[in-house]
């Protein structure tokens, strides 16, 4: 969903600016005296500067409600999972969920930086942290649909580093456990 | 000296656009393996890897320090042994770093991310990672060397880096405009590397020490934290170094001045501080991080964005519109290089968001906005000199000049644009194999790459028959002295 945001967003954008430059480029032949282009331009600087400013704050006055480091609200009593990295592969201490049920998946790597990305059947990336020697990162997640998982490591660990995966199984909520 | 400045400028610039057009043709290498297109083993995929990052970063700021210098001389006295200093130590660095990829098989990438060099599961040893890393602490001070030269000379024309950046005109103590762009471009560079050169020679020790003393360790975080810092500042700087180009070229092009007026200096001090601060981006993923790091890691580099978007592209469309500038290979880089320069900070400030970096980070979006600044931005910036520097044989030049022109921005787009798909759809940068979602795209870039290289090796061939030309002639221009 937010790889889509991100696309739409950039891609408007994109097409926005090179329009704005092809826009200059034709009105660019004939010579006009710069000042007063000068005067114009620096109105519109100011309204355009206003308008990043506000996109930008709307952005994170909204983007930074959801952080994805912070337990929700839901998940007060995770499953606790330790997740361990190392060149090359993972090991989970339980690799399957039930829909609904909140982890806190702790990542931790025994050699060197990995990743930890979760991948839907689809191959679409739903949360990522990273393994760090030394450091357990805490990521917190919820799934919504039973399926096969998989775990991709997202950060270059070495000639191994694209054969490092590992699955998730995830069932259907049993009555009245689920949530 | 004059003439031996154009001739080391010119050597610069070809090397540097040698090594580009070698490091494409890896990157083609690259997406054809990716693409399942050529057998390439995984090994030495990561070695191209390795060497086009390394090299990429390395060359494009090679180069875009030569355009700093050549027109920073203008202004103030620089030291021509230590700019042939400079290319001596960087190129013995180079070749330290190449061997150690090609030969003893290193494969850390560029930002040997600590503690990979000393634990490479058996693909490379002590030699091959002593040598990257070497290799790199050479290219390191060659730079530093070259940027103490460049701060002292500007502390000695206007009295402090403070006044490079014009304080004194921001804070209302002077009237009138500051130094010119060129010098304010020039002190922040010169501020922002001094501290990157520094934290990355640290890292580098640190590593080498560990290297050969294991029980002598490093923390990881730090060591990632510093190594970030180092990583995107300088490759940051690249742009913020070829910009120059565009503040000397345009007004002579437009015949309008561009002037460091005060909301110019502000905006340079702001990328000077942000470009040094909003380096916690690439740690959004680090969980562990203190918060206030990594939300500050968002919103500097929104603002980050703002000096450009607001100010020097603004300044460059105004002072072409109604300009009867004429367009000239020169003239059409730059213009593109500001283009690039915009259209790759969208997809990073989407990138730099949190909720967003989730699901992005790593992915191939990454390489995806870099490459639009990077290759439409800040190598736009270097074609631009390079065809500004062979000036007066423009009989030589033209109709495939022009069209490989709007071949590389059309098809370095598209590129990039398949890089963003890929991303899009979740695709991890660095795999050397793909699963097939991600093979249509890896395919179509590769097509793209070829048109590329194709184009540059026609920039790359004028500037080196053109340069034979001009040299013959000493036609030299001397700049204005403040
Ligand atoms: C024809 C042009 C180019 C092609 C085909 C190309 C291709 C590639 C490919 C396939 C990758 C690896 C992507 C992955 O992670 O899967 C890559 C990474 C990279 N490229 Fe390029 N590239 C080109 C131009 C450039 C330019 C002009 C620059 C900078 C000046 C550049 C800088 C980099 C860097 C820094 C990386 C990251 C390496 C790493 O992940 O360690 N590239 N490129
Ligand atoms: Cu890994």
């Amino acid at each position: 969903m937010y790889q889509q945001a991100a696309w739409v967003i950039s891609v408007v954008f994109i097409l926005f600016v090179i329009f704005v430059f092809l826009y200059v480029v034709a009105h660019s032949g004939q010579r006009a005296e710069y000042e007063p282009i000068q005067k114009k331009g620096y109105r519109i600087r100011n309204v355009w500067f206003l308008v990043v400013i506000a996109a930008m704050g709307l952005a994170t006055f909204y983007t930074l409600r959801d952080l994805p480091f912070e337990r929700p609200a839901h998940a007060a009593d995770p499953t606790v999972v330790q997740v361990e990295a190392r060149q090359f592969g993972f090991v989970l201490s339980r690799n399957e969920f039930r829909v609904g049920e909140p982890i806190a998946f702790q990542v931790t790597s025994v050699d060197v930086n990995h990743g930890v990305g979760i991948y839907d059947e689809n191959m679409e990336l739903l949360a990522q942290t990273q393994a760090m020697p030394k450091y357990t990162n805490t990521m917190y997640y919820t799934f919504e649909k039973p399926g096969t998982y998989q775990v991709l490591c997202l950060e270059y660990c070495g000639i191994g580093h694209h054969v490092m995966t590992a699955t998730i199984t995830v069932v259907p909520s049993q009555e009245g456990e689920g949530k | 000296m004059e003439a031996n400045v154009r001739k080391m400028t010119a050597l610069y610039m070809f090397v540097s656009g040698i090594a580009i057009l070698l490091m494409m043709v890896l990157g083609l290498l690259m997406l054809l393996a990716q693409g399942k297109m050529i057998p390439l083993g995984q090994d030495t995929f990561y070695e191209m890897m390795t060497a086009h990052g390394t090299f990429m970063v390395g060359a494009a700021a090679f180069a875009a320090s030569a355009v700093m210098w050549y027109f920073l001389r203008q202004y103030v006295r620089l030291s021509f042994p230590i700019f042939v200093t400079h290319f001596v130590l960087f190129l013995t660095g180079a070749v330290m770093t190449a061997i150690s990829i090609f030969v003893f098989r290193f494969a850390g990438a560029w930002t040997f991310l600590y503690p990979l060099p000393a634990m490479s599961a058996g693909m490379w040893g002590k030699t091959g990672a002593s040598l990257y890393l070497i290799g790199m602490l050479l290219i390191g001070v060659s730079f530093l060397l070259l940027y103490l030269d460049t701060s002292r000379a500007i502390i000695r024309e206007y009295g402090s880096l403070g006044h490079g950046l014009g304080w004194p005109q921001i804070l209302g103590k002077v009237k009138g405009y500051g130094p010119p762009p060129t010098v304010v471009a020039s002190t922040m560079v010169s501020i922002v590397n001094l501290v990157s050169l520094t934290v990355g020679a640290s890292v580098l020790v640190m590593s080498l020490i560990n290297l050969f003393q294991p029980s002598i360790e490093m923390d990881p975080l730090l060591a990632k934290n510093l190594i970030y810092a180092f990583g995107h500042i300088f490759a940051n700087s690249v742009i913020y170094m070829g910009v120059i180009v565009v503040y000397e070229i345009l007004p002579k092009y437009t015949n309008r001045p561009w002037k460091s007026y005060k909301i110019f200096l502000i905006a340079w001090n702001m990328s000077t501080l942000f470009t040094i601060i909003v380096y916690p981006h690439h740690l959004l993923m680090d969980f562990v991080m203190p918060k206030w790091m990594l939300i500050i890691g968002q919103v500097f580099s929104y603002l980050n964005g703002l000096p450009v978007l607001v100010v020097t592209a603004f300044g460059a469309l105004m002072i072409v519109y109604r300009s009867g500038i004429e367009w000239d290979m020169a003239s059409s880089f730059i213009f593109l290089s500001m283009f690039g320069w915009v259209a790759g900070v969208i997809p990073a400030i989407a990138d730099a968001t949190i909720v967003i970096n989730h699901v992005m980070h790593n992915t191939k979006w990454v390489p995806g906005h870099f490459h639009m600044y990077m290759g439409v931005g800040a190598v736009s910036m270097l074609f631009g000199f390079m065809y500004y520097f062979i000036r007066g044989n423009e009989r030589k030049i033209g109709y495939a000049d022009m069209v490989s022109f709007w071949v590389y921005t059309v098809f370095f787009l598209s590129l990039c644009g398949t890089f963003l798909l890929s991303g899009k759809v979740s695709a991890p940068r660095r795999w050397a194999v793909h699963f097939p979602e991600w093979v249509p795209y890896d395919r179509m870039g590769a097509v793209f790459a070829v048109v590329i290289i194709a184009a540059v090796t026609v920039f790359l061939y004028r500037f080196f028959v053109s340069v034979i030309i001009v040299q013959a002639k000493q036609n030299i221009e001397v700049g204005p002295r403040a």
